[in-house]
């Protein structure tokens, strides 16, 4: 775990919770309350514990169908544009139908093995 | 559904977090309050963006969102005056004192301005004329204090002396001038109807204004030649004022009333020297340079008054906020007529002018849509991978990015034809503003 600033992804704090952190990061180093190189020590714990709870606290599981606009992958990331798609969660007890979607997804080895 | 989780697993991830971070905020010397700030600010935002119930809102969904506004409120209203309170104290503070005082350009201008406003009756005038160069300094020695304190003050402490209360409002006025004091056209404007005014009032009565017309008629006699030297540079508005005069029923003649000559010689040469003033000003809101001499007495660059009302040097910094302060404002009063345009505004325009001159210097039927052709035309070769698709592609990526997303970890990508399946997992999903994690997901979909 003493190299777990290199072993997580960053993705995550496009989400809404990282950048609502990011925002609040943000207002803290506007006061003068805190370094920025604090406040990126706290995102880089951020992207630790987003990956470690999403993986070990969520249990759901959820399947989705559509039609693939576009495709990429560049620097093991894939970015894929769906469009009408449907998510199923819950074995189907939930759906939610959106005209389209971005994924963007970065390796799950990377993240497990180094 | 996997929506009912986040809360609670985003509740789990911030707890992590902010456990995580304490001791580096320790280790940086932060206060612990800090952290809770943080975490507070952390949670506000998260219920701002509304993507889910948390558990620190409050249970009912329909009033989660005035409580959650309001802290958030009182936040941004502390962090708002955080800032600000930090600057005064440190930043602002040379400018806090500096408020008082004013360049002797400005002040030159009010004093100017000021001295007609208020009454344009005889008396004004007269503080007027002590500051011409030449006659005012001679004239009066004592009202040219040799080192340059504020002219306003200056101005205040010598109406006051002379006048007493009667002149409080004007005092007041030339304080408050200090702020108007931008608005040089509009008070060139009210100087120009004052002088229209005053000859008004003399024309119904001088009788009235006996006492003061006394108390500087000799300051007229002895100004009276210089003035009308003045008025032979008066130019048009003095001839103008002049001819007004002349055409006037009943009035008498212009030599047998020197002294409305002369007022009317102050009225225009004020004018004038307003004019001649801002004309002559450099850019940089600097005074003339001085005339008559050095200052005798050499007591710092930039003098100001202290809170005993000692005249206290400015430091290096103090002036230069003064300065700065000074070009801003001048910087916007110039935005007005378009001289000094925002940057952005500035270089379109200069973009601008730079495609002319290049249109002018080698085409010219157009630039632009010689360079559209040609492009289309090297697109059409490659029709395949052409411009159209891109175009559309980065306009959905811009729309999808705002929109809903999902953040992920892929564990397979599998492609047989145009059919695609993967298999994702410790995924963040955003879409129609709700938000969902999974664990793993499965995705089919074709191209």
């Amino acid at each position: 775990m003493a190299t777990n600033n290199t072993n997580f992804y960053d993705l995550y704090r496009h989400g809404s919770l990282g950048v609502s952190l990011t925002d609040a990061l943000d207002d803290l180093i506007g006061a003068e309350r805190i370094d920025p190189q604090l406040a990126m020590k706290v995102l880089t714990q951020f992207d630790r514990i987003v990956a470690e709870a999403l993986s070990e606290k969520v249990k759901a599981r959820l399947t989705f169908k559509g039609s693939l606009d576009t495709y990429r992958f560049c620097d093991e990331v894939w970015t894929f544009l769906i469009k009408n798609v449907t998510f199923k969660m819950d074995n189907g007890a939930h759906t939610v139908q959106v005209d389209k979607v971005k994924i963007v997804s970065c390796s799950a080895k990377r993240g497990d093995e180094k | 559904m996997s929506n009912a989780s986040v809360g609670t697993v985003y509740e789990h991830i911030i707890q992590e977090v902010i456990n995580a971070v304490r001791v580096d905020f320790e280790e940086n010397g932060v206060d612990d309050g800090v952290l809770d700030e943080l975490k507070r600010g952390w949670q506000q935002k998260l219920s701002q963006m509304n993507v889910a119930q948390f558990p620190w809102d409050p249970r009912p969904d329909q009033s989660a969102q005035p409580p959650a506004n309001a802290p958030s409120a009182a936040l941004s209203a502390q962090a708002a005056a955080l800032p600000a309170a930090s600057y005064t104290n440190a930043t602002l503070s040379p400018q806090g004192p500096a408020q008082p005082l004013s360049l002797p350009s400005g002040s030159h201008l009010n004093n100017n301005g000021v001295a007609i406003k208020p009454e344009p009756g005889l008396v004004k005038p007269e503080p007027a004329i002590k500051e011409e160069p030449g006659a005012g300094g001679a004239q009066n020695p004592n009202q040219h204090p040799v080192y340059p304190t504020p002219a306003a003050q200056r101005a205040a402490q010598q109406l006051h002396s002379r006048y007493g209360n009667s002149a409080a409002a004007s005092i007041s006025a030339i304080h408050s001038g200090l702020q108007q004091g931008q608005q040089g056209q509009q008070g060139q404007q009210g100087q120009q109807q004052q002088g229209q005014q005053q000859q008004g009032q003399q024309q119904q009565g001088q009788q009235q204004h006996a006492h003061p017309q006394q108390n500087y008629q000799q300051q007229a006699q002895q100004n009276y030649q210089r003035q009308q030297a003045y008025q032979a540079q008066q130019g048009n508005q003095g001839q103008q004022q002049q001819q007004q005069q002349g055409v006037r029923p009943g009035q008498a003649p212009q030599q047998v009333n020197p002294q409305l000559q002369y007022r009317q010689g102050v009225a225009a040469s004020m004018q004038q020297r307003l004019q001649a003033q801002q004309a002559a000003h450099p850019p940089n809101g600097l005074p003339a340079a001085q005339v008559d001499g050095p200052s005798d007495v050499y007591d710092g660059v930039l003098m100001r008054r202290g809170p005993d009302g000692r005249p206290v040097e400015m430091g290096r910094v103090e002036i230069d906020n003064l300065l700065h302060a000074q070009i801003a404002a001048r910087a916007k009063q110039m935005e007005g007529g378009g001289l000094m345009l925002p940057l952005k505004e500035a270089t379109k325009t200069r973009g601008i002018a730079t495609k002319r001159e290049r249109a002018n210097g080698a085409q010219f039927d157009g630039v632009d849509d010689d360079l559209k052709d040609e492009d289309l035309d090297d697109d059409a070769i490659n029709s395949d991978l052409d411009d159209p698709d891109d175009d559309k592609d980065d306009d959905e990526d811009d729309d999808d990015s705002m929109g809903h997303m999902m953040l992920c970890m892929y564990d397979k990508v599998q492609r047989v034809k145009n059919k695609w399946k993967c298999v994702l997992k410790d995924g963040v999903l955003t879409v129609n503003g709700r938000e969902y994690v999974f664990h793993k997901a499965t995705g089919e979909y074709e191209w």
